[in-house]
């Protein structure tokens, strides 16, 4: 089940979900908005083993974004749950632009607690400003026991590149 | 939890949810398939700023097909008017559109309860594809939602055909 904009309140009331900072204007009937953080990683190259990004403070004038490349960002956010599952997405504002905010990994596991990274993939040319509400998190209902998060991510604050050399060495 | 085809069925009859037209054959297991309609909206602006309103044109989708080529990126909407004040929606691809390399939304699949009318479509071309007015190109699903609910009472509630991004309604009044 997806929790409400009434539940996501009361759930963090209890402190079985973080947001962090939260505003309740930013609540919707069924998610919640959040911020775009104030740094992006903008891809460089490849550089034959993995690909280089250069660390980027997003102007109070804006940033434009141009298709064909692909930066990440982050949440101004903490977001986090013990209890529930969750899933991110951009809101509609900002897909009517063309911006996509993930390159299909919207799934938030149980446990873990962040500034998301965002995969940010611009369709057109598009200017973006810091602390914009630039998408929206969603919350689930579990079935079965909750596994601790041991996930690799989940320590990160800062827009994260992929680290799945690590993976393959493992 | 997600509804089954027969329970979505159920809930229009019951008025749960809104979907017009509505079309038993159209039904699947798990959501319905939602038909394209007619019309096309185009940014005209050169860099889309979202504090700004941006410049667009209309589209007619010819009978004989419109073909969008890789990079392109429109708006489009479903034909049928579709919502709920019990269920949360979610739109999809239909999976052979995605085969295609076209993306009907741009990563914001979520709607909220409450919010009632034809729904924007985000096309994304990665390949170049030709779509026409009326053809069967999303789904769109329903799921229970858990809490109080809250109605949805935003900018794009009862939109007809495509609507563009309003968020520069989110400053307005401010200087930024």
């Amino acid at each position: 089940m997806i929790l409400t904009g009434n539940e996501i309140q009361r759930q963090l009331d209890k402190g079985n979900i973080l947001l962090c900072p939260f505003n309740s204007s930013q609540l919707n009937p069924n998610s919640y908005n959040y911020r775009l953080g104030p740094f992006l990683k903008v891809f460089i190259k490849f550089n034959g083993n993995k690909s280089v990004f250069k660390k980027v403070r997003i102007p109070k004038k804006g940033y434009i974004l141009k298709p064909g490349r692909m930066y990440l960002g982050h949440t101004e956010e903490l977001i986090g749950s013990k209890k529930y599952a969750m899933s991110l997405i951009g809101r509609s504002s900002m897909g009517r632009l063309g911006l996509f905010l993930q390159v299909s990994a919207n799934l938030g596991h149980t446990n873990s607690s962040h500034h998301w990274t965002l995969e940010l993939v611009p369709s057109i040319p598009i200017r973006i400003y810091p602390n914009m509400i630039i998408g929206q998190v969603s919350f689930w209902t579990n079935r079965g026991e909750i596994k601790k998060y041991t996930g690799k991510f989940g320590k990160y604050n800062l827009p994260q590149e992929a680290m799945n050399r690590y993976d393959i060495n493992r | 939890m997600i509804l089954t085809g027969n329970e979505i069925k159920k809930s229009v009859c019951s008025g749960k949810i809104v979907i017009s037209p509505f079309s038993e054959e159209q039904l699947t297991s798990n959501s319905y398939d939602l038909r394209l309609g007619d019309i096309l909206l185009k940014y005209k602006s050169k860099v889309l700023d979202p504090k700004k309103k941006s410049k667009y044109e209309y589209i007619n989708i010819p009978s004989s097909g419109y073909t969008l080529n890789k990079g392109d990126f429109v708006l489009g909407s479903t034909k049928e008017k579709i919502g709920s004040n019990y269920f949360v929606p979610i739109i999809h691809a239909k999976s052979g559109i995605a085969r295609m390399g076209l993306f009907v939304h741009i990563t914001a699949d979520l709607i909220d309860i409450g919010s009632i009318g034809n729904s924007t479509l985000q096309f994304f071309a990665t390949l170049p594809v030709k779509i026409f007015p009326d053809m069967l190109i999303a789904q769109v699903s329903f799921w229970v939602p858990k809490g109080k609910i809250t109605l949805y009472k935003g900018k794009y509630q009862h939109s007809e055909g495509p609507k563009s991004s309003l968020t520069y309604l989110d400053y307005h009044g401010k200087k930024h």
